[in-house]
């Protein structure tokens, strides 16, 4: 059966350390990220965000709950199968550091196929073109990654996530570190990707970042305390607002 | 009253503060290299003590069988200083390599004592006087490991040899080297601080650690002077060998030349490597752990082409020896027939010599060895993020083991392959200069003759030096969880 959503997860709990000291990260979150939408997940931090993040990608296992990619359940999956996982069903955007030195551009992108042992099928092949051309990497395949700007980087990692097609994107604070400018063309670049019908989860706090998204999710103290379609991002900071003031009251 | 109570200014450090800042000056030796530094000080101050010792041992046994002979000990006492300088320079490499690695890695905390307010060069001094620090440690500890196996040695060969009785094992003058070691590792503690004086104080607030590569530019000086060197080297060498066609002081001639062109390659490593390691690079295949391999073993060319000079240091010269003695050998039997007495006599001297000149030197191989574990090692632990990145884009954890597992095994074999082409062609030079003219012979064109069993034994110690290199670091990497070390970005 094929359902309509990219992940999810059922009654997920995620605690640190034990007795006194334990904290509570996430505390029974159930929640879906729909196909081809593109998720914002926003809070504070500690809100637990990342760590629901890191849990959907297999990147960390949770205390109780199950938590899928697809159709597959990854919860008890031992670190090859989720490695191979991540490998072929998942596609990755971080903050920095996106990019292996050593490797030049187009190694970069290709490094989930190559990984893998395999070379792009004439259709990948064909996608990952496209995208190198629309990403304006074409005269950048050859060099290395310090010889680029911090948004090119960012452009590098989105086609190498973009490149074998995966189940989901995770993105976690993709524009943190650029400018405003570059900042909004990533995002752009995001929201044409998912318009064409790739799922994307984006972990951020910044408003602006999250009114890109179709869909956004609040969370605060391990719990999704609202579920938004799409917003604005006086919207967005205005119900941030909201929340903290009830918090602090 | 606040909360907070402030002492007065007059009454000077607290008692708190002054004992965590005599912690905190000892707490470096835990950090990652230090360890292996002070294995590498020990081991060479150990080797040189002991050298020494057994020197004096042996003088005291010529003397007391054939009464006073000067001679011996004085040549033994110049062949052991030889000795001991090549341990001395080969764990200089060592320490300086280690200390410009762990400077590179403390980048960040070096900016941020910038920033406070911290001089470069106080920084920099700082890093040279924990330098000198594992070079007392590590001497103190070769010292008594010396002095042990100078006692416990004479004793066992005085009743071995049925010798008479050696009343005073120890000297004090066979810590000379000891002494030597701390100095040079304090020197080169300094010399490979050199980057601390680069690190600005704004590297404190960058949000990522600023990829900088260690740049070649401006030590054209230095390997200007290398070429000169290196050619001066080369035509001593071709002269002694075609001296060497006429009469045996061809060897004369030929040594300086070997010398001169060995310095010369040690020098310009940073030119020499790189080459020899891009064609081992190329042998591993075009995958993406090969390739990433390949490009982590020269992502920092100086670094890695100084530590495998060091490996290529010790395995020319055991080479060397090996093929010399071997290739003399042939010339001596063939001149004065295959069973004569003096052709059976001539071989044994030269197995023994040679054998005691590659363990000798063998033993600075050792050192270097270390040097290369420890190079790795700490690769591993710099490239934390790095691996995260890896992991979490797929690299299994098996990936990862043949990946580090690579890296190791392009060093020494590129330093093998380097050090196996340079030894037969140095002890080709050397048995071709000295016997060229001997024995009846007037001209005489030798071919190097191998001997495979110290060549056999290099290869199998390479193989399983790269095994133990890739040890702890694959420990390490396979070790990271993604989340850790992509969070600490």
């Amino acid at each position: 059966m094929d359902t309509p959503l990219a992940a999810s997860v059922a009654h997920l709990t995620k605690t640190y350390g034990t007795g006194n000291g334990s904290v509570t990260a996430l505390s029974d979150v159930s929640v879906g990220i729909r196909r081809g939408e593109f998720t914002a997940i926003m809070g504070p931090s500690g809100s637990g965000k990342s760590t629901l993040m890191h849990i959907m990608a297999g990147l960390d296992a949770p205390t109780s709950g199950q938590a899928f990619i697809g159709n597959t359940e990854i919860t008890g999956l031992g670190d090859k199968e989720l490695t191979l996982l991540r490998r072929r069903q998942a596609g990755f955007i971080f903050q920095s550091f996106n990019l292996v030195p050593t490797l030049d551009v187009r190694a970069n992108i290709l490094l989930p196929f190559d990984l893998d042992g395999r070379t792009p099928t004439a259709a990948e092949q064909h996608r990952i073109q496209d995208l190198v051309y629309a990403l304006g990497l074409g005269d950048r395949l050859t060099h290395r990654p310090h010889e680029l700007s911090g948004g090119q980087q960012q452009r590098v990692a989105i086609a190498r996530a973009l490149a074998a097609g995966p189940e989901l994107i995770f993105a976690d604070e993709p524009t943190g570190n650029l400018d405003s400018r570059t900042g909004r063309e990533v995002l752009r670049i995001l929201r044409e990707a998912s318009a064409s019908g790739q799922s994307i989860a984006m972990v951020t706090h910044d408003p602006i970042a999250a009114s890109y998204a179709d869909r956004v999710l609040f969370l605060g103290d391990g719990r999704i305390v609202a579920d938004k379609p799409r917003q604005t991002a006086e919207q967005i900071s205005a119900h941030m607002l909201r929340t903290e003031m009830e918090a602090a009251a | 009253m606040s909360a907070v109570q402030i002492a007065p200014a007059t009454a000077g450090p607290a008692p708190g503060l002054g004992s965590s800042r005599r912690r905190a000056s000892f707490a470096f030796l835990r950090e990652r290299g230090m360890g292996a530094s002070i294995l590498v000080t020990a081991l060479s101050s150990a080797f040189g003590a002991t050298l020494l010792a057994v020197t004096a041992y042996i003088g005291f046994l010529t003397t007391s069988a054939f009464g006073d002979s000067g001679s011996p000990a004085v040549m033994l006492a110049i062949v052991s200083t030889v000795f001991i300088g090549i341990s001395l320079y080969v764990s200089a490499i060592v320490t300086s390599n280690t200390f410009s690695t762990i400077v590179a890695g403390r980048t960040r905390q070096i900016a941020l004592m910038r920033l406070i307010g911290s001089t470069a060069a106080a920084e920099r001094r700082r890093v040279a006087s924990q330098g000198a620090l594992v070079g007392v440690i590590g001497g103190i500890l070769g010292a008594l490991a010396a002095s042990g196996i100078a006692v416990a040695g004479s004793v066992i060969a005085t009743r071995l040899f049925d010798a008479p009785a050696y009343t005073d094992p120890i000297h004090a003058w066979m810590f000379l080297p000891v002494v030597a070691v701390v100095l040079t590792t304090w020197l080169a503690a300094w010399a490979g601080s050199r980057r601390v004086l680069t690190v600005t104080p704004s590297q404190a607030l960058g949000g990522s650690v600023a990829r900088s590569h260690e740049e070649i530019a401006g030590k054209r000086a230095r390997h200007g002077v290398a070429i000169v060197l290196g050619l001066l080297g080369i035509l001593l060498l071709v002269g002694g060998v075609v001296a060497g066609l006429v009469t045996p002081l061809g060897l004369l001639i030929a040594f300086p030349g070997g010398l001169l062109s060995f310095t010369a390659i040690v020098m310009a490593a940073p030119l020499v490597m790189p080459p020899v390691l891009r064609l081992v690079g190329r042998l591993f295949g075009g995958s993406t752990t090969a390739r990433m391999a390949a490009g982590n073993a020269l992502r920092y060319p100086e670094r890695s082409s100084r530590m495998a000079i060091g490996v290529v240091v010790g395995i020319t010269l055991v080479v060397m020896f090996g093929v010399a003695s071997e290739t003399f050998k042939h010339v001596a039997i063939e001149g004065m027939g295959q069973d004569s007495a003096d052709a059976l006599g001539v071989s044994m001297v030269l197995d023994i010599l040679s054998s005691i000149m590659m363990g000798l030197v063998g033993f600075s191989a050792v050192i270097a060895g270390v040097g290369l574990v420890n190079l790795l090692t700490i690769g591993v632990v710099q490239r934390r993020t790095e691996l995260g990145l890896l992991r979490a884009l797929g690299l299994t954890t098996g990936q990862i083991r043949r990946m580090v597992v690579l890296e190791a095994l392009h060093i020494t074999l590129a330093s093998t392959l380097l050090g196996l082409v340079l030894g037969v062609a140095y002890g080709w030079a050397g048995a071709q200069s000295l016997g060229g003219s001997g024995y009846g012979y007037q001209g005489l064109v030798i071919a190097p003759v191998i001997p495979w069993a110290p060549v056999v034994v290099i290869v199998a110690a390479m193989a399983v030096l790269t095994l133990i290199a890739s040890v702890a670091p694959t420990r390490l990497a396979t070790r990271i969880s993604p989340v850790e070390a992509l969070a600490a970005e």
